[in-house]
């Protein structure tokens, strides 16, 4: 008698993702007004002075979210009255979730946005873009650390990322 | 070869057979139970076949655990090789399809099945019987105020703190006795770690990758436990959230591992809280900068100690809100700018209020109090009672037995 041992087959505890797509916003070629949209972690308010004193001709506000949670609906309001909206910091697993989440809630209310985030979160920070379904979302890396870091060591930091933030703006007008 | 049977391979001459089995050539049997017949079906032997016999055995644990972990789909320690027929068992405790979404679980987007959550709970080594609890738990994480998506993330060691109430926690055999927190306890030490995989599986949260704690903690394999209803002097915290006694609640909170509070000596509710206090007062949890719950597990004797002087649970909550605190140049050291709200006299409070504080009994004998911090402003404790799909309170897991035979 022939016998066959089959080992039974195991089941994929993997969840499906959902498949969706949203595209950024184009950055308008004229900007009259920007919004800093800071999360209060340490030195975010110097980064985005350092950014806002490096571009000329332009209106700045500050607003002010929740490091690790969502922005309230009255702050996003604030953040929106604007042509773009720069938001800073993502430095941590949580605050890296709600600087890129609450990008993607200002993109869906038609404000193109710039997130910065730290190299040390840049990965997850685009995957959770992505998986978001916006895969384009413009986020800039920063070096690690900025928390705890005297002022000169975060102007250095902040001094390396800006041509790219001028050149996203510039290339976004030629779009 | 534990858990085998036996069966044909699917040699069909029609669609639904080989054309050996007896009740084919000769028709239905009305009278034959369906699953009777299935099981017949499978166990016959049959000429036609290049094997006599195939034998089907379950997958061999050590290398499917070693293959998911290779995978990073487990959080480390072997696995229960997920099979579809430990699913259907698992099937018999929810009154929802398999493919049916429950939720969808943040930063990944997953969607969370009660397929995916059955798998991820035999993984862990949960009986079927712990898939009730589990889904709900499921679904509190999802809801908004919990935060999932920062609490996944974060650098901070926070875990998911599952506490089970009611009848069903009997049921079940919660543990909320002697060594609740600790090892010994199928459904403490499993339901907490199915919920972990689920994080992980479902989604996204892999250490390392989306779950980016800085060490993690202990606590994020399991923190699950029930509240000593019958040995608390206090409404449990199913009643203080406005549910019926009988209605079995899940509360999910997002805390550190538990410190322990010894406190062998008080004899007064005063001096037992102010040692509960001064050990909450602390300057490095997420509650210095950005106030927020605190868990309060505190043990049979401590409790009937408070209560002996006539404390009522919202006199003792009340008492830990406004005594946790610390000096202003002693907070602000989480991260966050503190903000100029939760600056009261030059201190900073651990909690926003005394709902902050979620106190409950639990523990056996001895004289200490459990207590973990919150994720600070950020999340705050959901609690759902456990239902059918209608809305029904469960009165017991079996109800969904029953729903289902109804079908």
């Amino acid at each position: 008698m022939k016998v066959k041992i089959v080992e039974k087959d195991v089941l994929n505890p993997l969840a499906e993702i959902e498949a969706i797509k949203l595209e950024v916003n184009p950055i308008p070629e004229n900007i009259n007004k920007i919004s800093l949209f800071d999360n209060t972690k340490p030195n975010a308010n110097l980064i985005l002075k350092i950014i806002a004193e490096s571009l000329d001709n332009i209106n700045f506000h500050r607003v002010i979210k929740p490091a690790g949670a969502p922005a309230t609906p009255q702050q996003l309001e604030n953040a929106v009255q604007a042509d773009l909206s720069i938001l800073a910091l993502g430095d941590c697993g949580s605050c890296t979730s709600w600087v890129i989440l609450d990008a993607i809630r200002l993109e869906k209310d038609e404000i193109p946005t710039i997130s910065i985030c730290s190299h040390k979160f840049i990965t997850y920070a685009k995957e959770l873009a992505r998986s978001h379904g916006m895969e384009n979302l413009r986020i800039v890396e920063i070096e690690h650390p900025i928390a705890g870091q005297s002022q000169d060591r975060v102007e250095r930091k902040v001094k390396k990322i800006l041509p790219e933030i001028e050149a996203l703006l510039k290339l976004d007008q030629k779009i | 070869m534990g858990n085998k049977h036996i069966t044909n391979k699917n040699v069909k001459i029609n669609e639904n057979t080989c054309g050996c089995f007896i009740d084919d050539l000769i028709g239905e049997n009305p009278e034959m139970d369906k699953n009777r017949k299935k099981e017949l079906k499978n166990n016959r032997l049959c000429s036609s076949y290049e094997n006599d016999l195939e034998v089907y055995v379950d997958s061999d644990t050590e290398k499917v655990s070693y293959d998911f972990y290779m995978r990073k789909l487990t959080d480390g320690l072997p696995i229960i090789p997920p099979t579809k027929e430990k699913l259907l068992k698992f099937l018999h405790y929810t009154d929802y399809n398999p493919d049916d979404v429950i939720t969808i679980l943040p930063p990944k987007q997953g969607k969370a099945t009660v397929e995916k959550i059955a798998i991820n709970s035999i993984m862990a080594g949960c009986i079927p019987a712990f898939m009730p609890v589990i889904q709900h738990a499921v679904q509190a994480l999802s809801q908004d105020q919990f935060n999932l998506p920062g609490v996944n993330a974060t650098t901070h060691p926070v875990a998911i703190s599952v506490i089970i109430n009611g009848p069903i926690s009997r049921e079940i055999a919660v543990n909320s006795g002697v060594g609740c927190l600790g090892p010994g306890n199928i459904a403490n030490a499993t339901i907490g770690r199915a919920l972990r995989l689920c994080l992980i599986n479902i989604a996204g949260a892999v250490p390392g990758i989306s779950d980016h704690a800085t060490m993690g903690s202990p606590a994020k394999y399991s923190f699950c436990f029930g509240e000593a209803e019958n040995e608390s002097p206090w409404e449990p915290l199913n009643v203080e959230r406005g549910f019926k006694t009988e209605t079995s609640t899940i509360t999910v909170m997002a805390a550190e591992a538990p410190h322990n509070v010894n406190d062998h000596r008080s004899k007064t509710a005063e001096d037992l809280l102010n040692t509960i206090v001064n050990t909450a007062s602390v300057a490095g949890c997420n509650n210095s900068h950005v106030p927020g719950e605190i868990l309060i597990i505190m043990g049979p004797e401590h409790a009937q100690t408070v209560a002996d002087n006539d404390w009522e649970k919202e006199d003792v909550k009340r008492y830990i809100h406004e005594n946790t605190f610390l000096p202003v140049e002693l907070a602000d050291r989480g991260g966050r700018k503190l903000d100029n709200q939760w600056i009261i006299d030059s201190n900073v409070r651990i909690t926003r209020s005394p709902e902050d504080v979620v106190l409950l009994v639990a523990g056996g004998p001895g004289r200490h109090t459990m207590i973990a911090h919150g994720f600070g402003t950020s999340s705050e404790s959901v609690t759902l009672p456990l239902t059918l799909k209608d809305g029904t309170p469960l009165q017991s897991v079996q109800d969904y037995k029953n729903q289902n035979n109804k079908k």
